[in-house]
């Protein structure tokens, strides 16, 4: 295998010249367990850069900084859509005043206008006849008509109910 | 707009191994990385980018790390000392080193660069960002960025030289 190759390499990462593409070449060239010895040497260096990279916080770090931090995120999210939402609320708010206010309006003209016509004024009543008697008889004759006509009616459903038995 | 889980939480392994780069110590890191996150969380109507809060949470961790060791060498309590006591006293030839001992061996050369270099060769080296971002991050020039970690590279090179000189 030429080595030529990570040879120029090396060269460039000492004088700085490496895209950090080519330093993570570098770092993956010393997985292989056999390199010639004159590049051995520089294994602990690539393998300690690339081991480094591992290291982390514990698990229940992100626990407890959630937990410290948690009271101001929900605190900033509520203050945020207040915020965000502020406008459409004064928008609300003021339909809704102005509907109230259309509402009160017109159900006061529509009281003053149903009390006029719902009055009823019995001095412009004129009676149809001059003779109460009369009167009095031909209402009798005309509810006695109508008394007739709903029994008659009854009757005919109570036989159409019996015939469909 | 800024979210904890998508742009703050993912930077906290990185800003812990760039904290443990500086104090040597993980409780302590540990520490910085709660008090940096909670911090930036704070601040968070500050920044328009991903890449703003990043800058912004390793400038602050970097100044608590150096704050802590700053007070720990007033108070002349030494760093872990095991870690580097533990190469120098090795007489042994680097060729019969166990593999573990010579990756003690270059995290010594790490932590012994200056701080400048040491964490300009922890974000690029470690984290492998490109020499543009670093340059955002630390707020310096891309040039100052490559002198930087030019010369942390050639010291430890230098390193690797005297071992064919000298053995060790």
């Amino acid at each position: 295998m030429d080595y030529k190759y990570i040879e120029q390499l090396l060269e460039r990462y000492w004088e700085c010249k490496t895209t950090p593409e080519e330093e993570k070449l570098l770092q993956d060239f010393y997985l292989q367990p056999h390199v010639p010895n004159n590049l051995e040497k520089y294994r602990c260096l690539f393998d300690y850069e690339r081991e480094e990279k591992d290291i982390c916080l514990d698990s229940d770090f992100d626990e407890r900084i959630l937990h410290e931090v948690g009271e101001t995120i929900v605190e900033a999210k509520h203050n945020n859509l207040f915020f965000r939402l502020y406008p459409i609320y004064r928008a609300v708010a003021i339909v809704a005043i102005v509907f109230t206010l259309g509402m009160a309006a017109q159900h006061s003209f529509s009281t003053e206008k149903d009390s006029s016509e719902t009055t009823i004024n019995y001095a412009s009543y004129k009676d149809t006849y001059t003779d109460p008697q009369v009167a009095y008889e031909q209402v009798a004759s005309a509810l006695k008509e109508v008394s007739e006509g709903l029994r008659d009616a009854g009757l005919q459903t109570e036989d159409t109910i019996n015939i469909k038995k | 707009m800024i979210n904890f889980r998508d742009d703050v939480l993912p930077l906290k392994n990185r800003l812990y191994r760039l904290a443990l780069r500086i104090t040597a110590h993980t409780g302590e890191s540990e520490d910085i990385v709660q008090e940096t996150i909670i911090k930036a969380w704070n601040h968070r109507n500050e920044f328009e980018t991903s890449l703003a809060v990043e800058a912004f949470c390793i400038t602050a961790c970097r100044n608590m790390a150096l704050d802590c060791i700053a007070k720990k060498e007033r108070q002349n309590i030494p760093l872990d000392n095991s870690i580097y006591d533990q190469v120098d006293n090795a007489a042994t030839p680097f060729q019969t080193l166990s593999h573990e001992d010579r990756k003690e061996w270059v995290h010594k050369l790490f932590q012994h660069l200056p701080e400048k270099q040491r964490i300009i060769m922890q974000l690029r080296d470690i984290e492998g960002k490109p020499y543009k971002e670093i340059a955002k991050l630390l707020q310096i020039s891309e040039e100052q960025v490559k002198v930087t970690l030019f010369r942390a590279r050639q010291r430890i090179r230098n390193e690797f030289e005297k071992i064919d000189h000298y053995g060790l």
